[in-house]
């Protein structure tokens, strides 16, 4: 018998950027068909193409071993193919029956008939939804429900989730998985977007893991287990793990952390108990999926959040009351994962950029004015020192590539960060060579006495620099463990949120 | 004077109701027409332009659509298809279509000694209503185009709130993104709102030289459209709301020409009375506390990919 769906060789680009290469998988009727992999693995894309909200550059597609052209939402849901987005799509402001009906009516709607129809559709799935109430006042869970009443109304044959459980509470995942396994006992195929092995093997009849865009592992949930995955998902290739194997760092203790908590308007904790320490001479690593608490960790030693509970010293004096200009004076640099957004104006010169964070400093200043002359002097040095492609001080920011932006961020916050230099995905989205540069520069850094706080989602960085990391999990500290000491499968169960059992050294 | 007053009202009142039900069906769909201004002036003039040179009020009327038409497409290719700002491009085209305007009516009509008139809307009283007293000479002593309004807002009610296309347009000023993941172009939703915004509004414009003063001059408009635009704010973007904002301002400015009526005999001066809308518009776009602006208003949808 022929798969459901079919894709064959779907190669797709974001402006020269590989997202998916090659990508061939069948999707069988009533499976559940887990696809494993990590932030960017190109997962997300592929459904997409699938589901006709992206055009794919190459490949094609058959249902029942027929080629179908799938060229927008419309096409895909004439095929019986929906997919629920990741951060949904539903208007807020409209009732639940309004949004399950949008693009699903002709002509006059019969308001009552609707409301009566969708209560009918939940009640027979055992949601419990007022067809009535305003989406915008339920529930992130009860919004995902009308998500997927909006997908059976549609009478869907394949029903595609992104991360679907990534918003919602172990009790409401246990119900979603419920409604999975009968949804696809009635003959139905579900795609499950996830990178969390836990869901994958409670849930999966079988596994695609991709990487790098490709498709790097093929295989039954029954003959494969987590740590098979988690190596497949991560891959193995540790070039440069091993390549600076310097003396342990014996530096005294530059920054502490002690039961820091950091709250999300009283719901879950975004860092909870969060306690290191980071001596000078010490890059401290933190290993982990990304939206578990970096960020909130990096804002909180900078200063841009306030801690509900716990202390942060830096060379033993308390600064989580300090704002971030303070901080800025005490020598702490940092280099946000998001530097379009929080890190540079990119309709402003180079120079400007350079001055950005330190404009309160008087050594900017000359009878009240800023001293061009003495700016562009540290900018020029900046561009000499990191090698900036850049026509000069002048150039505004948006001319520049990725990686010489990047490394007019690490310019301006290295020179502040005299103390402590924070990088929060340094590397992400540069080329190799502009990678290889960052890297150099932290090795620098550190070899001249600074504590470097790194947060990165690729363990290669993170063991290939640090001294000693962590895994954060949900806001947790999952142990903390020197360089060597961890296998890349185990780290990957610590990602996924599991605990290891044996060996592991409980920090 | 009271029913001379409130009938006059009605008429100020018309191409109000017609421009804001348009601005209320295109800012549904997320798109300000903030070249409402210049379409109500192209249909005033295409409608003055067309039946006098016919001498056909229906054949001014289509021009009068034309006009419209063919400016609010302009205004949709420009901000739908590519993604330009709307407030920038409105202004732009409304200083646009002054200059066309001024600029064929003299190529056309040269510069006369008298003023160019035509025989506007005739007023068709409607059989037995119009008998009734007080509300028969009120509302049944109007023209056409009033009628037309009468059936035209009950529609618009209808078509909004009751039909899968009022559900399709308010969606798309709402969350665009919804639209599209169900299988609906934003692009062609929001254009063909911003045509329909411009068929209305060319005969708004139409309205002030073939609906009632006979002919054209180059400030007819007067801002008007800006009024029919602040209508469609205050009402709270639905066409209940536009019907009494436009009555407020219908009985402003129909106030106001009773006042300069009156000349020196008033104790107020008659600019007061003039001025009286435009204030009206800032003291209640100032005071209103609550909105239920659509939440992607004036914001281009941009797509991925």
């Amino acid at each position: 018998m022929t798969a459901f769906i079919e894709l064959k060789n779907i190669t797709k680009y974001f402006s020269h950027v590989v997202a998916n290469q090659d990508v061939s998988f069948s999707i069988e009727r009533g499976e559940v068909l887990a696809l494993l992999g990590e932030n960017g693995a190109g997962k997300s894309t592929v459904m997409k193409i699938l589901y006709g909200l992206y055009r794919a550059d190459a490949g094609e597609i058959f249902q029942n071993g027929k080629a179908a052209a799938i060229h927008s939402p419309r096409d895909a849901m004439n095929l019986g193919i929906t997919m629920i987005q990741q951060h949904f799509s539903l208007v807020q402001a409209h009732s639940v029956t309004e949004n399950i009906i949008l693009g699903n009516v002709h002509g006059a709607i019969d308001r009552e008939a609707a409301d009566r129809e969708v209560a009918a559709l939940a009640a027979e799935h055992g949601f419990d939804i007022d067809p009535r109430a305003r989406v915008g006042d339920l529930a992130v869970g009860v919004q995902q429900k009308v998500e997927i009443l909006k997908a059976i109304y549609q009478k869907t044959r394949l029903l595609i989730m992104d991360e679907p459980t990534a918003v919602l509470t172990p009790q409401e995942s246990d119900q979603l998985m419920k409604f999975v396994k009968n949804f696809t006992s009635q003959g139905n195929s579900v795609v499950f977007i996830t990178h969390k092995l836990q869901e994958v093997m409670a849930v999966a009849d079988r596994i695609i893991v991709m990487r790098n865009g490709m498709v790097s592992g093929n295989l039954r949930k029954a003959d494969t287990d987590a740590r098979e995955l988690s190596r497949l998902m991560i891959g193995r290739e540790l070039t440069n793990a091993a390549q600076v194997k310097t003396e342990r760092a014996g530096g005294e203790v530059r920054l502490a952390l002690d039961r820091v908590s950091v709250s999300d308007h009283g719901a879950v904790p975004s860092l909870a108990d969060v306690s290191f320490e980071i001596h000078a001479g010490e890059v401290f690593g933190i290993a982990g999926v990304s939206g578990n608490g970096q960020q909130e960790l990096c804002e909180v030693i900078c200063g841009a959040l306030t801690p509900v509970s716990g202390s942060i010293r830096l060379d033993g004096r308390a600064i989580e009351t300090l704002n971030i200009h303070e901080r800025v004076k005490r020598g702490i640099g940092y280099v946000p994962s998001n530097r379009h957004r929080d890190g540079l104006v990119m309709n402003m010169t180079m120079a400007e950029n350079m001055l950005l964070k330190t404009s309160f400093d008087p050594r900017w200043l000359k009878n009240g004015f800023i001293d061009r002359k003495r700016l562009d002097a540290v900018s020029e040095k900046a561009i000499a020192d990191y090698r900036i492609k850049a026509s000069g001080p002048a150039a505004i920011l948006r001319t520049l590539s990725g990686g010489n932006q990047q490394k007019v961020i690490v310019a301006r916050e290295v020179d502040i960060g005299e103390k402590l230099i924070i990088f929060d995905q340094p590397t992400r989205g540069l080329d190799l060579g502009a990678i290889d540069n960052v890297h150099k520069i932290i090795r620098a850094e550190r070899a001249k006495g600074k504590a470097i706080l790194l947060v990165s989602t690729e363990l290669t960085e993170i063991l290939g620099l640090s001294d000693r990391y962590t895994v954060l999990y949900k806001g947790r500290l999952q142990g903390i463990y020197d360089r060597s000491a961890l296998t890349v499968e185990e780290i990957g169960l610590l990602m996924a949120g599991y605990q290891l059992k044996e060996g592991g050294a409980h920090g | 004077m009271i029913v001379g007053l409130l009938s006059r009202a009605v008429l100020m009142s018309t191409p109000l109701l017609y421009g804001s039900i348009a601005e209320v069906y295109a800012e549904r769909s997320g798109m300000m027409v903030t070249a409402i201004e210049g379409i109500f002036l192209i249909g005033a003039w295409a409608g003055f332009t067309g039946s006098y040179l016919t001498g056909s009020l229906l054949i001014g009327l289509i021009w009068a659509i034309l006009g419209g038409l063919l400016l609010s497409a302009l205004y949709g290719w420009i901000t739908v298809f590519l993604r330009q700002h709307q407030v920038v491009t409105g202004t732009a085209l409304n200083i646009l279509a002054v200059g066309i305007c001024a600029f064929f009516q003299r190529v056309i009509f040269g510069v006369p000694t008298t003023p160019l008139t035509i025989k506007p809307l005739p007023q068709l009283a409607v059989p037995l209503l119009a008998d009734i007293p007080w509300i028969g000479t009120i509302l049944f002593r109007q023209n056409i185009l009033t009628y037309a309004l009468y059936l035209l807002l009950p529609v618009s009610i209808f078509i909004l709130y009751r039909t899968s296309l009022g559900l399709t347009i308010r969606s798309t000023g709402e969350n665009p993104e919804a639209v599209d993941v169900a299988g609906i172009s934003v692009v062609k939703v929001r254009f063909l709102t911003v045509l329909l915004a411009g068929i209305m509004g060319g005969i708004a414009g139409s309205f002030y030289s073939i609906g009632y003063l006979g002919m054209f001059a180059d400030n007819i408009i007067g801002g008007r459209g800006w009024i029919a635009f602040a209508i469609c704010f205050l009402g709270n973007w639905n066409p209940k709301g536009a019907l009494i904002g436009t009555v407020v301002f219908g009985l402003a400015e129909a106030l106001a020409i009773y006042m300069q009526s009156l000349g020196g005999q008033s104790f107020f001066p008659n600019e007061l009375f003039i001025a009286l809308p435009y204030l009206l518009t800032i003291i209640l776009t100032i005071s209103r506390r609550s909105y239920n602006v659509p939440a992607k208003l004036g914001e281009p949808y941009v797509k991925e990919n």
